[in-house]
């Protein structure tokens, strides 16, 4: 019986997939040859990536021994880094109390809807449109970008959060509200070790999140190495932006891959210290049914 | 004289349908009840209606416990916070008895400290007062829990099954704990159990609950055998 359930909706599911599908009217002839323009793009414009980004401008003039640190990779990335970490920062210190009050094991409904909607609308707005408020507000620069990704992250962020609130075990909620402790007490001595892990997880989550898209809010002026992409791209040196992307990418495997061992002291079970280091590109099932094999 | 903590009048229990209906009794300081009946029958739900978490269906608690921390609750489940060490969830317990301004300063309370770690040695976890609680046995939480609520010192106990899952001797440390607990304080425990044997050795009443009604039974003096 279940099995037929689940081929029925697996069915319906396709069906449907296919006739929204056809909705989108497209001239798919214009796709022809499309692959070919992307390799003359790639060849012609891309590639090899232009690494003078990874040398010292000529103006600041460079006052340390490496020039590397002062280059515009090095500072950009580094800008973002820190628009990221601080945004992150307060995103989640703004978020914790607001989730508190979104969780409906905790508040009343009433309450629960009202922060639940206010964390939609600050999520609703994606961090480029947050951005481009800030900048018209505060003007160019990386103070914009803290802003942008500090509301946008409390948006995200303050949603992850009061959903692990509301998966822990009600019995410790109960047991202690029980004893006679207040909401505020529940809050702190109950919850937030509770869900420690989970919170903390979904930090270390939301820094990697705001440094990937660190890169795209400096596009409209907020700071960090997309301002430096952005000009590249104004003026076609589309070598120098390749080069810049290759070391955006390096830049988030290396945080991945530490966020990953940080976590790992917050795992339950532990087990996910010594976990081989092509699993930061594979998902974890992928991982783990090689292993079996 | 024994002073009442609580009773109730006329109170009918359960969430859609009754499961107690029209009952009274009355909880007084020193008593040890044990309540008895098979799964589902409503023993659970009879605790959760009286700490507030479920709304009578009809009648009423009066309940003569005003002071914030004077109910004391051990879940079947415990309701410990793993991700807390063996002291951390203990001072819990006495956090609840200290005003709530002062219980988010509580930990670095020398006579705070004192208090918890009294609870944590008279229930032989000294060894593993640091330890995570998530990282303990099933009879090492039920101390824990316990211990938690010696620390809170209650008026009144409600347990629901704690002493499940611990071995003989445990039984007996837990119990004489509690005792001399009880004993010192004036205090009552209603237990939800279900080995009749435990009832009858610890308990000066058992409340049977049978064709939804709550029947008492008066079997003598509370921890007869049960050495201090």
């Amino acid at each position: 019986m279940r099995k037929k359930i689940f081929i029925t909706i697996s069915m319906l599911l396709i069906l449907i997939s296919y006739l929204t599908f056809n909705d989108f009217k497209g001239d798919w002839a214009l796709r022809n040859g499309g692959l070919d323009n992307l390799m003359t793009f790639f060849h012609e414009s891309l590639w090899p990536p232009d690494w003078s980004v990874l040398q010292a401008r000529a103006y600041p003039v460079c006052e340390r021994d490496i020039g590397l640190f002062c280059s515009i990779a090095w500072t950009g990335m580094i800008e973002t880094i820190k628009i990221a970490f601080v945004a992150t920062v307060f995103g989640f210190i703004i978020a914790l109390p607001i989730s508190s009050l979104a969780a409906s094991n905790l508040a009343p409904p009433l309450v629960s809807l009202i922060a639940r909607t206010t964390l939609a609308g600050m999520r609703s707005l994606p961090s480029i449109i947050w951005a481009i408020l800030f900048v018209v507000v505060v003007g160019f620069g990386p103070f914009a970008g803290v802003l942008a990704m500090t509301f946008y992250t409390i948006g995200y962020l303050g949603k992850l959060q009061f959903e692990a609130i509301e998966g822990i075990q009600n019995t410790p909620l109960e047991a202690h509200r029980a004893m006679g402790m207040n909401r505020l007490e529940i809050f702190i001595f109950v919850v937030i070790p509770e869900s420690a892990n989970n919170l903390i997880s979904h930090m270390m989550f939301m820094f990697e999140y705001n440094v990937r898209h660190g890169t795209v809010i400096g596009l409209v002026g907020a700071g960090g190495i997309g301002w430096h992409i952005s000009n590249y791209l104004k003026f076609l040196q589309y070598e120098k932006v390749l080069a810049l992307l290759i070391v955006i990418f390096l830049t988030v495997v290396i945080i991945d891959l530490s966020s990953q061992f940080v976590r790992s002291f917050f795992n339950e079970n532990n087990d996910s210290r010594n976990k081989s280091w092509f699993s930061v590109f594979l998902p974890a099932n992928t991982v783990l049914s090689i292993k079996e094999e | 004289m024994a002073e009442v903590l609580l009773s109730s009048r006329d109170l009918s229990i359960g969430y859609e349908s009754a499961l107690i209906e029209k009952s009274n009794f009355e909880i007084k300081e020193g008593d040890v009840i044990a309540l008895l009946g098979p799964s589902g029958i409503g023993k659970t739900t009879l605790l959760r209606t009286i700490f507030g978490a479920v709304e009578p269906l009809e009648g009423s608690i009066l309940s003569n416990i005003q002071r914030r921390g004077d109910l004391g609750f051990i879940p079947q489940r415990l309701g410990l916070i793993g991700n807390m060490s063996v002291a951390s969830n203990v001072l819990n317990g006495v956090r609840v008895k200290r005003p709530w301004y002062q219980s988010l300063t509580l930990g670095l309370s020398s006579t705070a400290k004192e208090q918890v770690s009294t609870a944590i040695s008279s229930l032989g976890l000294e060894d593993q007062s640091e330890q995570l609680v998530r990282t303990l046995s099933g009879g090492q939480q039920r101390r824990v829990a316990t211990a938690r609520t010696l620390a809170q010192n209650p008026k009144l106990i409600l347990a629901d099954e704690f002493l499940g899952e611990l071995d003989e001797d445990n039984i007996e440390l837990v119990l004489s704990s509690i005792k001399k607990m009880l004993e010192a304080n004036n205090s009552a425990i209603l237990m939800v159990e279900h080995h009749e044997d435990i009832a009858q050795k610890v308990a000066n009443k058992i409340w049977r609950i049978e064709n939804k009604t709550l029947i008492e039974q008066d079997v003598g003096d509370a921890f007869e055998e049960v050495s201090s």
